[in-house]
């Protein structure tokens, strides 16, 4: 490595060091840039099709206030997506090369929404728990370095709260409402709790790029740290609520920490690979809505250059 | 705050400010008119929120989730005020009525079609909600009077959305205008049914609190008339609705379809009553 | 279509601040879509929007650079009216730049010039956006009740509106 490079990597992560935040203009390693790109457009494609297990219950919510929550909610992971695309677009990277990879299989995305929703308990469930655990990471990436991932992180974590919480009013109706809401919210435990584990990541051990990304003020804490915080916060509002967590081997040790049992990596991995329930159907569903958009975006393109020449009569 | 804007809705002095004021004629034909809008707005709010996760541009799936959750706003809005005259639950009323009982009109029950048809319903319906809602006779009673300037408002927001997405539909390619053409052809003939009075909207007008359903329907048409030949599109003639009633209770095949995923979590469970 | 990036000012008197981008193909779509997209939670009252390329931009890193080079004077051009905004600090936050100055000048360079020599602090300037005036499309004072204020009532997505987790005991009594 040249000299240059060198001296400019060590100022760079001196920076880092500082707190100072790089901004899109600013010296930045390849691979920093790289790996942020990758970074990002992952958490954005999961945004975009986190909304669809939520959104097929869209037309199912039973009762109007439900209803108007979860279109929000819904509308929030857009938003979500929407945000992080800019992040990345600032990096370089445009937003159809993204769109182009994720649609062609070749850009990864939370694999926690390949899992499929089965009940309208779901929804609760995946508001309690899977935003949880995305409450946590992205209240750590709110400190990274990259200014645009770290402004797009805070705003994403204003907005996430509100799942999280309505999320929770909801499970906690159910497990003492009727004993077919009590079931539903079992149920929906039974299957969501070790996919909301395995979102934040492999075992420390099995985690390469730990080291690189702390250096660079991307990562602060490990994916084992922050998912015993997940569960210590969590497993006492499940019990409370009158839920079973689903871990014949969880106790909790002389530090009150909750120790879970042993996760099936094996199922973890085939969801990431693309074996799981939903892959093929949320993708396909992503572009269909790019195809059949293709009209609508063109005739917007047609406007503005018909506008800009003066033609159009407005 | 102070409404800077002329064109909302202004809140005027009240004559009837509450229920009691109301006939029994009177308040039985609120409670259908009521409900009239609160049905068409869940209807078009429970379409509008299929395109989310769909939508053409990721900022559209943003935008229409803002149309539909307003409209769902509207609907509870609506059903709220039928419950204060006849104690009705607004939930019951939503998951727990038959096809027949609903008063909403056929352009609200069509599914979301394309986008150029999405666009195009959203526009009449916001037409007809910027003219209806701005009605003076709407202000004299004051529980309509707060529901309109709130819904007014929002409803201006509806129209700007739309009406900008149809002059672009309309100048864009000539696949847009196609489009557009076929949604025309599809919306139009069933402005008619939307705008008809009702059995008892006369009585409504002759107590006051409604517009002059003649009137009306002339300056929703007469506006969406004009929107058309803006961007350089026309419109057949409507059918004449002197004398015609406005045959809501009825409905083409869509609503049975519609209604049989909406109501049905909440009718698998009829003993939940909290959700 | 293009990027366009947004700026929304929270309430009368505060300045715009840079929220983020929108894709849309024209300055009144970008415009409607802003409101869509960014003031769909409260407070907003005016949004600006300009297309991202017409930004100049530079972070104080890259100002120092170029410093070290020599510049060629711009001589003979009218000035024109600029939207300056500034970064000055890294303390975390949801929005980037806000704006500090409009600045009559012949060119952006020369704007930033004059507005980092106005500002009493300007070591603590980390980024600047520099945008022609006539480049920028504001939404107007009356669309403020039909586009913003709706947005206050929406509580039903504000997570303060939420509770913290509530004892079974207190759901039952609630019924």
């Amino acid at each position: 490595m040249p000299d240059d490079e060198t001296v400019k990597s060590h100022e760079f992560e001196a920076r880092i060091a500082r707190g100072e935040k790089i901004e899109p203009g600013d010296w930045m390693p390849d691979a920093y840039r790289a790996q942020l790109i990758r970074m990002i457009g992952q958490h954005a494609h999961s945004e975009v099709v986190g909304m669809l297990p939520e959104g097929a219950w869209l037309d199912m919510a039973p009762s109007l206030r439900r209803k108007q929550i979860l279109i929000a909610k819904v509308q929030d992971e857009a938003g979500h997506g929407q945000y992080l695309y800019h992040a990345a677009e600032t990096l370089g990277a445009s937003r159809d090369e993204m769109t182009a990879a994720l649609l062609a299989g070749k850009a990864k995305y939370s694999s926690v929404f390949n899992y499929p929703t089965l009940t309208w308990a779901d929804v609760g469930m995946i508001g309690w728990l899977v935003d949880g655990a995305a409450i946590r990471n992205q209240l750590m990436l709110a400190q990274c370095s990259y200014g645009p991932y770290s402004r797009a992180m805070v705003r994403i974590c204003s907005e996430e709260t509100f799942h999280h919480k309505q999320g929770r009013e909801m499970i906690i109706i159910y497990a003492s409402g009727t004993p077919s809401q009590r079931h539903m919210a079992q149920d929906a435990l039974d299957r969501w709790w070790w996919p909301a584990l395995m979102m934040l990541g492999p075992h420390d051990a099995d985690s390469p790029n730990t080291p690189q990304l702390v250096a660079w003020g991307i990562k602060t804490k490990t994916n084992d740290q922050v998912r015993q915080e997940f569960i210590n916060e969590h497993v006492p509002e499940l019990r409370a609520a009158g839920l079973r967590i689903p871990d014949p081997d969880m106790y909790q040790d002389a530090n009150g920490d909750w120790r879970h049992g042993a996760i099936d990596w094996d199922e973890f991995w085939a969801v990431v690979r693309g074996n799981g329930q939903c892959n093929v159907e949320r993708l396909a569903a992503r572009q269909k809505a790019h195809d059949d958009g293709l009209w609508v975006r063109e005739a917007l393109d047609a406007f503005a250059a018909k506008q800009a020449a003066g033609e159009a009569s407005l | 705050m102070t409404d800077q804007s002329t064109s909302a809705p202004q809140v005027g002095a009240s004559r009837s400010g509450s229920p009691k004021e109301l006939g029994t004629v009177e308040q039985a034909a609120l409670i259908e008119q009521l409900t009239a809008l609160a049905d068409d707005e869940l209807l078009l709010g429970h379409r509008n929120a299929e395109w989310t996760g769909h939508a053409p541009i990721l900022e559209e799936d943003i935008a229409l989730a803002n149309l539909a959750q307003d409209e769902i706003g509207h609907a509870i809005a609506w059903y709220g005020l039928r419950s204060a005259l006849d104690g009705s639950d607004p939930d019951r009323l939503v998951y727990f009525r038959d096809a027949p009982q609903f008063l909403n009109s056929w352009l609200a029950e069509l599914p979301r079609g394309d986008w150029a048809f999405t666009m195009r319903r959203q526009c009449l319906f916001a037409t007809y909600d910027a003219e209806l809602l701005s009605r003076p006779a709407l202000s004299s009673y004051l529980p309509l009077a707060h529901a309109a300037v709130k819904i007014g408002r929002e409803e201006l927001f509806h129209l700007r959305h739309s009406s900008m997405w149809l002059e672009r539909l309309a100048h864009g390619t000539a696949e847009s205008r196609r489009r557009l053409a076929l949604a025309l052809a599809s919306a139009w003939p069933l402005l008619p049914q939307l705008l008809a009075p009702m059995p008892g909207t006369l009585d409504l007008h002759a107590a006051g609190i409604w517009p002059q359903p003649d009137e009306l329907r002339e300056a929703v048409v007469a506006r969406a008339r004009a929107a058309l030949s803006q961007v350089g599109l026309g419109a057949g003639p409507l059918l004449p609705t002197a004398g015609l009633t406005s045959h809501r209770g009825t409905h083409p095949a869509h609503l049975d379809e519609l209604l049989e995923r909406l109501q049905s979590v909440a009718r698998a469970d009829p003993e939940a009553t909290h959700w | 279509m293009s990027r366009w990036e947004v700026f929304k000012q929270d309430a009368a008197g505060k300045p715009h601040q840079a929220v983020g981008s929108v894709h849309a193909a024209d300055p009144q779509h970008a415009l409607v879509t802003a409101a869509h997209v960014f003031a769909r939670r409260p407070a907003a009252h005016s949004l600006w929007v300009t297309r991202a390329a017409a930004i100049y931009s530079r972070t104080a890193e890259e100002l120092a650079a170029e410093s070290q080079a020599a510049g060629a004077p711009t001589e003979g051009q009218a000035p024109v009216s600029f939207e300056v905004f500034c970064k000055s600090t890294h303390r975390r936050s949801m929005t980037f730049v806000e704006h500090v100055a409009t600045i009559e000048a012949a060119t952006p360079a020369a704007a930033l010039a004059l507005a980092g020599a106005a500002t009493s602090d300007d070591s603590r300037a980390l980024a600047w956006w520099v945008v022609p005036t006539a480049a920028i499309t504001a939404s107007a004072p009356t669309d403020a009740a039909s586009w913003f204020d709706p947005a206050k009532d929406k509580t039903y997505k504000q997570q303060a509106l939420y509770g913290a987790a509530p004892s079974r005991a207190a759901k039952r009594g609630a019924g």
